[in-house]
C-alpha cells in the first residue's frame, strides 16, 4: 500500500483489534446506525454516570472503515462529559463536511483523514458518530434513563 | 472469421491507451470505455454538421435530420429490426422501460392482472413495473432464481397463466452474468399471447442480438454500455405493440395537429420522441454500432468468453473467494460477482482502486437479487473485449493484497 492509501496502519489496527467491541447487554442506551446501501450495520451502547460517558461500546458488521471508525469513536468518547461528546461529534461532522478549513478533532482521529478524499466512504466513517449523537439526544429527552 | 487482434484494439480506446499508470478497467457492465472513432464522430457532428433535427428546411438542418435518421437505420439493421420505424430513440434503457410501463402497461392492465419479472432484474426493470402494478391494482410476480443464479422457470408455474399480462426479463444479468433463455420464454409466451420485454442493456453490443430471432415484443438498451455515448438509448417494439403504446413525454415534434381540446400524435417513431432529438448521441451510437460490427459480434462474444473463463478460474482458485452465478461456460457473459470471506466488498473495491483496478462494489441496483443471495452487496468485475490477461492478473493481485490487509491473522 502507498502513502495515499486510506488504509493507514492505525485504521487497520482498529479493524483487526477493535476496541470496546462486543456485547451491549448491560448498556443503558443502545442505538443502531445502518447504511442499507452498502450493508454497514452497527450498534453503539453507552453507560453514563454524573453526565460522563463511563463506557462506550459497539458491535456490528460493515466495511473496515466503518468498523475502525466505530472503534476509534468509542476510545475518544469514553470519559467525556456529555457536552464534550456533543462537541466532539460536531467537530467530526464539520471535519467531514464540505466546508473545509476544519482539521481533525484530536490527534487520535487523524488517521481517518485519509477517507476524506473519498466522498462515497464518508458515510461509513460517520455512522458510529451519528448513532452516538442520537444517544445524546435521547439522554437530553429522557435524563432519567441514565439516572440523572 | 479472420482472427481479430484484440490486443491492438486497446489502442482505439484513449482511456486505456494513455493510462499512466495503466488502468485495469473491469467495470464495463456499469459503462464501457469509448473508442476514439465514437468520440471523434461526436466532435465532428458538433463542429461541422450540427443543426436542429426535423425542424429546418435549410441544408444544414436537412443534413442533421438525415444523419439522425441514418443512425436509426444503422441501429435497426444492427438488431435486425423488421423496419426502421420500430426503433425509438430514448435517453436510456431506463427511459425505454418507463415508456413501456407508462405507455403500454398502464393502459392495458386490469385489476388482478400480473406482470412478471425475475428476481435478478435491475431496479430499472423492476420499479416501473412495481409502480404500474400498484397503480392498476395488478400484481407484480417474481420468477425465482436458482442457486446457480439461473432463472428457475419450473418454479414459476403461473408465468404463462391466464392473468399474466406482460413478462419483463433481462437477457444478461448485470450481477451474475447469467444469460437467460429469452428465446424459450418468448416461444411459450407467444402461445398465450403474452408480450415480452427484453432488457438487453448488458447483451446488445456484447453478443449477437437479433430481435426477429428472439421474436420479442419490446427490447431496450443503452448506448453507453456498448461503446457509445451517455444520454441515449433505444426501445425496439413490434409495429403492433408500438401502435398500442401511448407516448411517455408530450411536447414538440411528436404531434400531428394540436387543438385546444384535442391533439393527434405524429406517426411512429416520432410520436415517442418529444423534444429536440439528441443528434450527437444518435451519431455517436451509430458509430459505435459500426465499430462493433466491424470487429464482429461473434468474435467479441468469444473473446469475452475466453477472458471470463480465465477470470473465473483465477478467482475460483482463491479459497477465500465466493463466486456467484453460473459456472464458467456458455450460460454466462463477462460479469463476475464475488465476495471475499469476512471482507466487505467496499474494502475490496477500494484496494482495487488504489492498485489501478476499476471494479464495482455494492448492490448493483439489484436489491431483490441481493436478498436472494443473502448478502447486502458484492464486488463485481466485468469484462469487455478490450480487457486482457494483465487486467485479470491485476485483479488477482488485488485479492491477494485485500486478504493480506483484512484477512484473519
Ligand atoms: C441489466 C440492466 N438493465 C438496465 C440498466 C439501466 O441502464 P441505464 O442506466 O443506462 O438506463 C442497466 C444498467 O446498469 C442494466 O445493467
Amino acid at each position: 500500500m502507498t502513502d495515499q492509501s486510506i488504509y493507514r496502519a492505525v485504521l487497520l489496527d482498529h479493524f483487526h483489534n477493535p476496541r470496546n467491541k462486543g456485547d451491549l447487554g448491560d448498556m443503558q442506551i443502545v442505538r443502531r446506525g445502518s447504511n442499507p446501501r452498502c450493508g454497514d450495520e452497527i450498534e453503539i451502547g453507552i453507560n453514563c454516570e454524573n453526565n460522563t460517558l463511563e463506557s462506550v461500546r459497539f458491535r456490528g458488521r460493515g466495511c473496515s472503515i466503518c468498523l475502525a471508525s466505530a472503534s476509534l469513536m468509542t476510545e475518544s468518547a469514553r470519559g467525556l462529559k456529555l457536552t464534550q461528546a456533543r462537541d466532539l461529534i460536531e467537530k467530526m461532522q464539520l471535519w467531514f463536511g464540505d466546508q473545509g478549513g476544519v482539521g481533525p478533532p484530536g490527534m487520535g482521529l487523524a488517521a481517518l483523514g485519509s477517507v476524506r478524499q473519498h466522498p462515497a466512504r464518508k458515510k461509513c466513517v460517520l455512522l458510529a458518530w451519528q448513532a452516538l449523537d442520537e444517544i445524546l439526544d435521547e439522554i437530553e429527552r429522557h435524563p432519567e434513563i441514565v439516572g440523572a | 472469421m479472420a482472427a481479430v487482434d484484440f490486443e491492438a484494439l486497446r489502442d482505439d480506446f484513449p482511456n486505456l491507451a494513455d493510462g499512466q499508470p495503466p488502468l485495469h478497467y473491469l467495470d464495463s457492465a456499469a459503462s464501457t470505455q469509448k473508442p476514439a472513432c465514437v468520440i471523434e464522430s461526436i466532435r465532428h457532428c458538433y463542429a461541422h454538421e450540427y443543426g436542429p433535427v426535423h425542424r429546418g428546411l435549410y441544408p444544414l438542418a436537412e443534413n442533421a435530420s438525415e444523419n439522425y435518421e441514418a443512425a436509426r437505420r444503422t441501429l435497426a439493421r444492427f438488431i435486425n429490426a423488421g423496419t426502421t420505424d420500430q426503433v425509438v430513440f430514448t435517453r436510456s434503457a431506463t427511459e425505454a422501460i418507463n415508456l413501456v410501463a407508462s405507455g403500454w402497461a398502464a393502459t392495458h392492465l386490469q385489476s388482478g392482472d400480473e406482470i412478471w419479472v425475475s428476481q435478478m432484474e435491475h431496479h430499472s426493470n423492476f420499479l416501473p413495473w412495481q409502480r404500474v402494478c400498484n397503480q392498476r391494482d395488478a400484481r407484480l410476480r417474481i420468477i425465482p432464481v436458482d442457486d446457480r443464479g439461473r432463472l428457475d422457470l419450473e418454479n414459476a408455474p403461473e408465468l404463462f397463466g391466464p392473468r399474466s399480462r406482460l413478462i419483463a426479463i433481462s437477457q444478461m444479468s448485470n450481477v451474475l452474468g447469467t444469460i437467460n433463455p429469452v428465446r424459450e420464454v418468448v416461444e411459450h409466451a407467444r402461445r398465450h399471447d403474452i408480450p415480452v420485454l427484453v432488457d438487453a442493456a448488458q447483451s446488445v453490443g456484447h453478443m449477437p442480438v437479433d430481435v426477429q430471432e428472439l421474436d420479442c415484443d419490446f427490447l431496450v438498451a443503452s448506448a453507453h454500455k456498448m461503446c457509445g455515448p451517455t444520454g441515449i438509448g433505444f426501445l425496439y417494439g413490434t409495429s403492433a405493440r408500438l401502435r398500442e403504446t401511448e407516448p411517455l413525454l408530450l411536447g414538440g415534434g411528436m404531434v400531428d395537429e394540436v387543438g385546444i381540446d384535442h391533439s393527434s400524435w405524429a406517426e411512429i417513431p416520432a410520436r415517442f420522441e418529444a423534444g429536440s432529438p439528441n443528434l450527437a448521441g444518435a451519431v455517436g451510437l451509430a458509430t459505435a454500432v459500426d465499430y462493433l460490427s466491424t470487429i464482429g459480434l461473434k468474435a467479441i462474444e468469444q473473446r469475452v468468453r475466453d477472458l471470463t473463463d480465465y477470470a473465473y478460474q483465477t478467482l475460483e482458485a482463491f479459497d477465500e473467494v465466493l463466486l456467484y452465478g453460473p459456472e464458467t461456460g456458455n450460460e454466462r457473459g463477462g460479469i463476475l460477482s464475488f465476495n471475499i470471506e469476512g471482507i466487505h466488498p467496499h474494502d475490496v473495491a477500494q484496494v482495487a482502486g488504489e492498485q489501478g483496478v476499476a471494479i464495482r462494489a455494492g448492490h448493483h441496483c439489484c436489491q431483490p437479487l441481493m436478498q436472494r443471495l443473502g448478502v447486502s452487496s458484492t464486488a463485481r468485475a466485468s469484462l469487455n473485449f478490450y480487457n486482457n490477461e494483465q487486467d485479470i492478473s491485476a485483479l488477482a493481485d488485488v485479492i491477494n493484497e485485500t486478504v493480506k490487509l483484512f484477512g484473519k491473522r
